[in-house]
């Protein structure tokens, strides 16, 4: 068991976000906020056929419209938006339109209300060609082609297709199997949803484009607006100082960063775009919905020989990002394939939400893994226990690994063995259930950078790139930068999110933030301390590396009462800058967070609905930094994910292939009645390899949670729910079957 | 209509001349859209509609402002834009997500969903108006010692209508402060740090 190699004096503690001020009275502004003299409003018209060409698009009427100052669309505005799409080239506009809610023109004017007026003069001839909904049937032959390359999506390196990966030999492992099980699980597209809808503000200065962007990585947006722009680098700035969540659907530069900077340039004032609620839940993109069927050998006493995944992943019309399935990565599996196929159809595009890969496939696996032990007449926990990872592809070792912990402390927290029946058992029309499930996801090292200065008072300003997404990763740079330098927190100023004075950083997305720039804060820290004690260590009558500094104080290690102010080091320097770019690997060794979820449910059997009554979620996230907003992290994704188990869909009305519920209503994200206590539990370790001890937080709590839930409705009623999102005519329908 | 078109007159500037080149594969942006530098002075330009617009007085705050607004503008869309008061956010402007709430004659009301014009004579109070000079509301410190804001957009909201809870009723329940809050939506799934926060406050007034 690590330990920590020394005491620590503020990581690890309750501490509130060094932002939270700001938040709570208003004054934090987000991009939206701002407003810039002579700034445009911009709107956005989508289409409303999911497959056409566009023949003509009449734009004079709006343009008549009083207080419209620019209309773009595909002809006039051939932008590439190289990373919307990884199989064929996309442009911000493009023709054919292939799904309903593909952009088609924007419009700037004075006002918003005149921008939005104008988009209904706009009058378009469109051309439909056949479209497909179904990703299976987009595979057929015979289907209306949506990439130039085929339906299948196929791209260059990480967007090739299908995906597959195996070890171990297949055949092998079935034929160990005392028995063998097949089956399929569906989830759907769920919307990120984040409450911030998205807005961009794009202005020019004589030749200089400023994008203040709701974006999760200033530094990925710049880079994508230079290369379409056919800009340099240093004349690209980009802004994000709040960010009002993303999950996953606001990270690097995207089509609304592009037009406005587009009608900025053409209309000469700087242009705020802004999405409706609407437009960000057909125009940007969700979770990846799958059809994931599995077959799973096992031994009589539950342990899995093979496994192999055949899946269908519909990415819509666009792919942005992979449609990989990872779910099975928290279980030992010695022999495994799985072949997954992104696929386009004329639907909405799926990409990033929070853990990308995980909480559907983690339902399917962890679930079916939860009937096999129904159907071995096995106790779950002893079948997730026995299954558990241990060794990565059963080759590597995990950098720290307290997933059997987790496991113990979390069920014993809830009380499994006296409160697990059989399922369907319980009395009553109101039935009980318990249910558990494994999640995780990965740790992983990377490029980052940051840079501290001491001002000549002792105050210091730490700059990182960070966007804070409300994960508390301002908060976070803060803390590790106060402990790495001896400096109290509130000493230190945070500036992020802007290219033209934050250095690199990776982007909040993918729970990186911590593991990539948290080591160059620690390592801009050591960097400017041995600037202060190189001019301390006169004064001090001692060697520089004998000196330390607490507390704001420089003093001699070895008698401490010989000490001087930072202040006073510092001034004759006038500031000292530290500075460093870190890029760690790891080497024969994997990273990954753990964690074992468990929820009881009340099912009432005559309505279908599910009261979560209690629900315990242990993770294992190395040491945590920063406990407060760690545990909120923790309890929001479980949230999250009980909109992904009981209610959250993008339907697509078959018919018109129109989106139906584009709205927080009628897409149903669950409010305060629908959320449970979390109780958090944090298996605490310290990872020698992370910084400070500590492993990835952000995405892990959505991924075990959906299937918990669902496991949990089975050890209720006895029946299996096998696609998402699991609603009350679902369960009453399977229990009259 | 005429002497605008004429204001708009178009040159043969391109968008990548523009920028200083590009780049093949890179943004073309046709030529007919880039204003000429040298369009014919004195044509009046339009700045927005001024029609179907009324001077009303809203009380915010406990401050009185004139302010013209068009008839269809909300009442978030004006306090935003018009009187700098963003810390009532817009998530979704259809009434839904709660981020826009303000309290008006003490109820907590979603501001996306009232007309600026129905608001003559009405006492509105915004995440602004909590705070008594430096001195944070309680339901504002609360929100900091319980990790209200993760991406903090919705947590103004939250504010207004944990504050016109407990403005009603100083000692609410868990589930009396969930249902007071159940208007406000947080996508971080923040609720249960919410409702400990004005839970809080209530416990501190027993």
């Amino acid at each position: 068991m690590a330990q920590a190699p020394k005491e620590f004096s503020i990581v690890g503690k309750r501490t509130p976000r060094i932002d939270a001020y700001e938040r709570v009275t208003g004054q934090a502004h987000y991009t939206g906020d701002i407003q810039l003299p002579g700034m445009l409003y911009a709107r956005l018209l989508r289409s409303n056929v999911p497959h056409a060409k566009i023949v003509s698009i009449d734009i004079s009427k709006a343009e008549k419209l009083p207080g419209v100052k620019a209309v773009i669309h595909h002809e006039n505005a051939k932008v590439p938006w190289s990373s919307g799409g990884h199989t064929h080239q996309r442009f911000i506009f493009n023709n054919p339109v292939r799904f309903v809610g593909d952009a088609v023109a924007a419009v700037a004017a004075t006002d918003r209300h005149i921008a939005e007026d104008a988009l209904k003069l706009i009058e378009i001839k469109y051309e439909k060609i056949p479209h497909v909904l179904d990703p299976n049937e987009a595979l057929k032959p015979d289907a209306p082609k949506i990439s130039t390359n085929g339906n299948l999506s196929v791209g260059k390196g990480a967007f090739s297709a299908p995906i597959e990966e195996s070890w171990g030999d297949l055949e092998k492992g079935f034929k160990e199997a005392d028995q063998t099980f097949e089956d399929t699980y569906i989830t759907k597209h769920t919307n990120n949803a984040q409450l911030e809808r998205r807005v961009s503000i794009a202005k020019w200065d004589a030749g200089k484009l400023t994008v203040y962007a709701s974006t999760q990585g200033v530094s990925n947006a710049r880079t994508d607006i230079a290369k379409d722009f056919g800009l340099p680098l240093s004349r690209v700035r980009v802004v994000s100082k709040y960010m009002g969540g993303g999950f996953g659907n606001k990270n690097q530069a995207q089509d609304y960063d592009y037009m406005a900077a587009v009608l900025a340039k053409v209309t000469n004032q700087p242009v705020k775009l802004e999405f409706t609620r609407e437009d960000d839940y057909i125009g940007m993109h969700g979770r990846w919905p799958s059809e994931q069927h599995y077959k799973i050998g096992v031994k009589k006493d539950g342990t899995i020989t093979a496994v192999q995944l055949d899946a269908v992943t519909n990415m819509g019309a666009y792919r942005k990002q992979s449609g990989n399935l990872s779910g099975t990565d928290f279980y030992n599996i010695p022999n495994f394939k799985k072949v997954i196929k992104p696929v386009h159809t004329n639907t909405v595009v799926s990409a990033n939400y929070r853990a990308p890969a995980y909480p559907q496939s983690v339902f399917g696996f962890a679930s079916f893994l939860d009937h096999i032990a129904y159907e071995l007449g096995i106790n779950p926990l002893d079948m997730f226990m026995k299954n558990r990872i241990q060794k990565y592809k059963s080759k590597l070792p995990f950098t720290s690994n307290y997933l059997e912990q987790c496991i113990i402390e979390g069920s014993k927290r809830i009380g499994w063995n006296e409160k697990w029946h059989k399922p369907g058992a319980a009395p009553g029309v109101n039935k009980h259930g318990i249910g558990m499930a494994l999640g995780g996801y990965p740790f992983r090292p990377g490029l980052g950078a940051a840079t501290i200065r001491i001002n000549a008072d002792g105050s210091a300003h730490l700059l990182v790139g960070v966007t804070d997404i409300g994960t508390g990763a301002k908060s976070t740079m803060a803390i590790i930068a106060a402990e790495a330098l001896g400096i109290p927190l509130n000493q230190i100023q945070v500036t992020n999110g802007d290219t033209d004075v934050t250095p690199y950083s990776v982007g909040e997305s993918g729970s990186r933030t911590t593991s990539f720039t948290g080591p160059a804060v620690i390592a801009a820290a050591e960097d400017v301390r041995r600037q202060i004690f190189a001019l301390a260590a006169p004064e001090l009558k001692a060697k520089a590396e004998e000196l330390d500094l607490r507390d704001g104080q420089v003093f001699v290690k070895s008698d401490p009462s010989q000490k001087i102010p930072l202040e006073r080091a510092v001034a004759r320097a006038g500031e000292l800058i530290g500075r460093a770019t870190t890029n760690p690997e790891f080497k024969d060794v994997e990273g990954k967070s753990f964690s074992a979820h468990f929820a009881e449910v009340e099912v009432d059997t005559l309505t279908g609905h599910v009261r979560i009554t209690r629900y315990v979620a242990a993770h294992d996230s190395g040491n945590i930094l920063n406990r407060m907003p760690a545990e909120s992290q923790i309890m929001g994704g479980v949230v999250q994910g009980i909109g992904m188990a009981f209610s959250e869909e993008l339907i697509i009305d078959k018919l018109t292939a129109t989106p139906i519920n584009p709205n927080y209503r009628d897409a149903k994200v669950p409010t305060h009645l629908e959320a449970p206590n979390v109780e958090v539990i944090f298996v605490e370790h310290y990872d020698p390899y992370g910084p400070f001890g500590g492993k990835v937080v952000g995405e892990p709590p959505i991924t075990a949670a959906v299937a918990t839930i669902a496991n949990a409705i089975f050890n209720a009623t006895g029946k299996r729910i096998k696609e998402l999102p699991i609603t009350p005519d679902k369960i009453l329908q399977a229990r009259q079957v | 209509m005429e002497e605008k078109k004429k204001g708009t007159k178009l040159s043969r500037r391109s968008f990548l001349k523009g920028i200083g080149g590009g780049a093949i594969g890179t943004a073309v942006i046709s030529a007919g859209l880039i204003k000429s530098d040298s369009a014919e002075a004195y044509s009046p330009e339009t700045v927005g509609a001024r029609g179907n617009r009324a001077a009303i007085t809203l009380k915010v705050n406990g401050k009185a402002y004139r302010v013209e607004v068009e008839h269809r503008s909300t009442l978030a869309e004006v306090l935003r834009d018009e009187l700098g008061l963003t810390g009532t956010k817009i998530g979704c402007d259809r009434g839904e997500c709660g981020a826009c709430t303000v309290i008006i004659n003490g109820r907590n009301m979603y501001s996306c969903s009232q007309l600026a014009v129905w608001m003559e004579g009405k006492d509105i109070l915004t995440i602004e108006g909590l705070a008594k000079g430096d001195k944070l509301d309680p339901l504002q410190e609360a929100f900091i010692e319980h990790d209200g804001p993760q991406c903090g957009f919705c947590t103004s909201g939250q504010i207004m209508s944990g504050k016109a809870l407990l403005m009603k009723n100083s000692k609410p329940n868990e589930a009396q402060a969930r249902r007071g809050l159940s208007g406000n939506l947080c996508r971080c799934g923040n609720y249960n740090r919410e409702v400990a926060a004005v839970l809080a406050v209530a416990a501190k007034a027993r």
